[in-house]
């Protein structure tokens, strides 16, 4: 009996060494999904706007920025991973994080990871959409642009969640 | 300041000063025409639909011309026109334009001429290259492709779709013809697809050798010309030569008018300007020997233009408020702060009949928004440069650009002042250089707080703001209807709200859990507490009772009133929409602030700071960019959908003068 304890003891392992490779895949995960979305979406509304284009030049600057209002969820996906990397000491400081904390961290990204995919994905249609409209209402611009900027409120409220949690993780006791 | 004030203008006059009224209100550009449908018998309308189109053809006629000209001979790259702006004339050059306007015309139609000249050449050349294209093969035959032989001679020229030669298809002639003697070949020329022939026999042994060569695959060359192959082909070479000669000619003359160009334009704008007086004059009801017109004026501008017509062609002017169901028509005006958002307003929509102009109270909080949402220093002060620079060279750009780079140009004022308060200069430039080539610790401290290591407090400020805002629309709304004098509905769509939100965020910031989770330090006296309590009560109960009060249904209006009370949840959304001031904001600073570290990553020495100017120019570039396009769309919505969704509806018609609508040039009032 004794002897199974010492071996337990012996092999055991340091759970917490994995701490900074869940807060690493937080980073990682976030940048990922919120660039995965935002591509696909500003594909998407880039083909749309292109049409427009071959049929009316003049309305480049309009259906421009249609076309990048998806692209955000990317910016806000490095933003997250940025601040992420930069809190669990990946870029310059200390990388030493309990398994805890590291899993916290992952969880904190995980709001704009996932909603900034999705997201990114369903304002691209809106995106679509408006520039539809555009293409035969031009003066109907300032209206076409709200459409998508709807959508984009849940990337904000997500971007807020994930910002708040990673920054106050930091200062917890675990 | 706001909605100008319309007057209805009735105009009664001498047809012989018909022209020159009509000229002065086009230069004035104050009226918009609005000719009732039906008038007393005596007056008619006359039909100017013919001369109009033939201006409207006139001006389309130089436009193409320009067209022409400007792929013959491009006008040198200058300025954007955009910036550049309309030319402005004086009465002498407009006298001028008129005089020559159909010779320009003339001119105009002349250049099309020659460009349908080029065209023709080039596609008569083109022709004629294809035509030599397919002779090439022939070139060898030095009879006419036409022979069929001779009183005893009988000759077939064509050719096998397959390569032969001369071996080849006297072998088969004489495997498929073994009766048939002499019978001479001769192969012209012999690609991988075609073998053009030249066969020649006895008279009497035609049919047969037509009709084995005919089995073998032979055909005769589509219309083949008349002379001998070699000769047609310098005929061909030399009408090609004359086609593209004769589009050169054509091409110079176009070039050698290049110096009209202006003159055109001039002109251009000179027949939609004739062809917009026609369409009013169109609509005019006239008598043998007076005319009227009515329409709408802006009340400043009423009283300089009735004694104008008055006094100079003895015309009766009426003016007149319009009438409470008149839709009239919206122009706005504003001071130097908020005309810029004037376009804001109207991306929107205009205000409609009972509405005033939102402009002045928003423009204020569009700027402190904008700024919040860029909130870089060196960022904002690039703007106001830009835009700066722009405005203050180019005095001649169009009204509504230059409201826009005014309207940036506060925004970027905004932007410099939230950027120094929370001490973001290209993000963190200013300590990495320090840091990366000097080897120094520098730091511009924030003069407020810097958001990224306390984002609670900024989104707190954030909220702050989105409840001044939410607070202030309600406020419009009671202006409006205070205006209207409904004080009933003020008191229940407004003060009832005032009440209830109020109160209930007085509640939330006494409870110490709220606080707490806020971190919030300071506390609120108990009663504050109760008395938010019992004002948000009030709202309450008020907002129930009132909220269904078009039913006349109790159980209905209940029912209503509960459904009202709902729409507090909005105010909860509404507020929290403000959280992307934090969001936008935090995102510009981080994203310099990648860039920042990026562009460090080489270290010192010069090899090292080139590479950082690279990156710094190419990220700070694209992070200004994208971040002004989201803090634009943004502010936007939070315009558009929290702020006018308390009390704006709009629905207003533009007001659309009747006026020299010209591209090119524009007039310099003479006085």
């Amino acid at each position: 009996m004794n002897d199974l304890s010492t071996l337990l003891e012996s092999v055991s392992f340091n759970w917490d060494s994995l701490g900074i490779v869940f807060a690493l895949l937080g980073a990682v995960l976030v940048a990922l999904m919120g660039g995965i979305g935002s591509a696909i979406g500003v594909g998407m509304t880039g083909q749309a706007a292109a049409g427009v284009v071959t049929e009316d030049p003049g309305k480049f600057g309009k259906v421009l920025v249609l076309q990048l209002l998806p692209g955000t969820q990317g910016i806000y996906g490095l933003l997250i991973g940025f601040v992420t990397l930069t809190q669990i000491g990946i870029l310059g400081g200390s990388a030493e994080i309990s398994l805890a904390k590291g899993l916290l961290y992952l969880a904190g990204c995980l709001p704009m990871a996932i909603v900034g995919m999705i997201s990114a994905k369903w304002q691209a249609r809106a995106s679509v959409s408006s520039i539809a409209l555009v293409a035969k209402k031009p003066d109907q611009f300032g209206k076409a642009m709200i459409f998508p900027a709807m959508v984009e409120t849940y990337a904000v409220l997500a971007l807020l969640i994930s910002i708040l949690s990673i920054t106050s993780i930091g200062g917890m006791n675990i | 300041m706001a909605v100008l004030e319309m007057k209805r203008i009735s105009i009664y006059a001498l047809k012989k000063n018909r022209k020159a009224i009509l000229e002065l209100l086009q230069r004035r550009g104050a009226v918009e025409i609005a000719t009732p449908e039906t008038a007393q018998e005596v007056f008619t309308r006359t039909d100017t639909a013919a001369a109009r189109q033939t201006f409207e053809k006139n001006a389309k006629t130089l436009t193409d011309a320009v067209a022409v000209l400007d792929s013959i001979a491009p006008p040198e790259k200058g300025l954007p026109t955009m910036l550049l702006g309309r030319e402005p004339i004086t009465g002498e050059q407009y006298r001028q334009t008129v005089d020559s306007a159909g010779k320009t015309a003339r001119l105009a139609g002349r250049i099309l001429a020659l460009g349908k000249r080029i065209d023709d050449g080039k596609a008569e050349a083109q022709r004629c290259s294809a035509l030599l294209d397919s002779l090439t093969p022939w070139l060898g035959l030095d009879v006419s492709m036409r022979s069929i032989g001779t009183e005893k001679t009988s000759v077939f020229i064509g050719s096998f779709p397959e390569m032969l030669t001369e071996g080849q298809l006297k072998e088969r002639l004489a495997a498929a013809l073994p009766q048939v003697p002499a019978v001479e070949a001769e192969i012209i020329s012999a690609s991988t697809s075609q073998t053009c022939v030249f066969v020649v026999c006895h008279a009497k042994y035609g049919m047969p050798v037509e009709s084995a060569l005919r089995a073998m695959g032979f055909s005769y060359p589509a219309s083949p010309p008349r002379l001998p192959p070699a000769e047609r082909a310098k005929e061909l070479e030399t009408q090609r030569e004359q086609a593209l000669a004769d589009a050169e000619a054509a091409r110079q003359e176009i070039a050698s008018l290049a110096d009209r160009r202006r003159e055109m334009l001039f002109a251009a704008d000179y027949y939609t300007m004739r062809a917009e007086k026609y369409r009013v004059l169109g609509e005019l009801w006239q008598s043998p020997h007076t005319f009227q017109l009515t329409g709408y004026i802006p009340a400043e501008d009423a009283p300089a233009l009735e004694k104008e017509l008055e006094e100079n062609f003895a015309a009766f002017v009426e003016i007149e408020t319009p009438g409470p169901d008149e839709e009239v028509p919206v122009k706005l005006k504003n001071h130097l702060l908020s005309a810029p958002v004037e376009g804001v307003v109207e991306g929107y929509s205009l205000p409609g009949r009972y509405e005033a102009d939102p402009a002045p109270v928003m423009c204020l909080f569009y700027y402190v928004l904008f700024g919040l949402m860029l909130s870089d220093a060196a960022y904002g002060l690039l703007m106001v440069l830009g835009c700066g620079i722009i405005l203050a060279k180019f005095k001649n750009i169009e009204e509504s650009l230059k409201k826009n780079l005014r309207m940036f140009l506060f925004c970027g004022i905004s932007t410099t002042f939230w950027g120094v308060l929370f001490g973001s200069y290209f993000g963190d430039a200013i300590p990495v250089i320090a840091q990366t080539f000097f080897h120094k610790e520098i730091t511009i401290p924030a003069l407020w707080f810097v958001p990224l290591n306390d984002p609670m407090r900024l989104l707190l400020f954030s909220f702050l703001l989105g409840i001044i805002h939410l607070f202030t629309g309600l406020g419009m709304q009671a202006y409006l209807l205070i205006r209207r004098r409904k004080f009933a509905d003020a008191l229940y769509d407004v003060v009832f709200w005032y009440f209830l939100v109020g109160g209930l965020i007085l509640l939330l910031l006494s409870t110490e859990m709220f606080r707490s989770m806020m971190s919030l330090t300071f506390t609120l006296p108990g009663w504050v507490g109760t008395a938010a309590a019992v004002f948000a009560g009030i709202g309450a109960v008020g907002i129930v009772l009132t909220a269904g009060r078009e039913s006349k249904n109790p159980g209905k209006r209940l029912l209503k009133g509960l459904y009202g009370l709902y729409n507090v949840s909005g105010y909860l959304s509404d507020i929290l929409s403000y959280s992307r001031l934090l969001a936008l904001g935090l995102a510009t600073g981080v994203i310099a602030t990648v860039f920042n570290k990026l562009g460090s990553m080489l270290g010192g020495g010069v090899g090292g700071a080139i590479f950082f100017a690279v990156v710094f120019l190419i990220g700070h570039g694209l992070n200004l960019a994208i971040n002004v396009l989201g803090a634009y769309v943004h502010t936007n919505r939070l315009q558009y959908v929290e702020f006018f969704g308390k009390f704006y509806e709009g629905g207003g018609r533009k007001f659309n003068p009747f006026a020299a609508h010209t591209k090119y040039f524009k007039f310099t009032e003479e006085k």
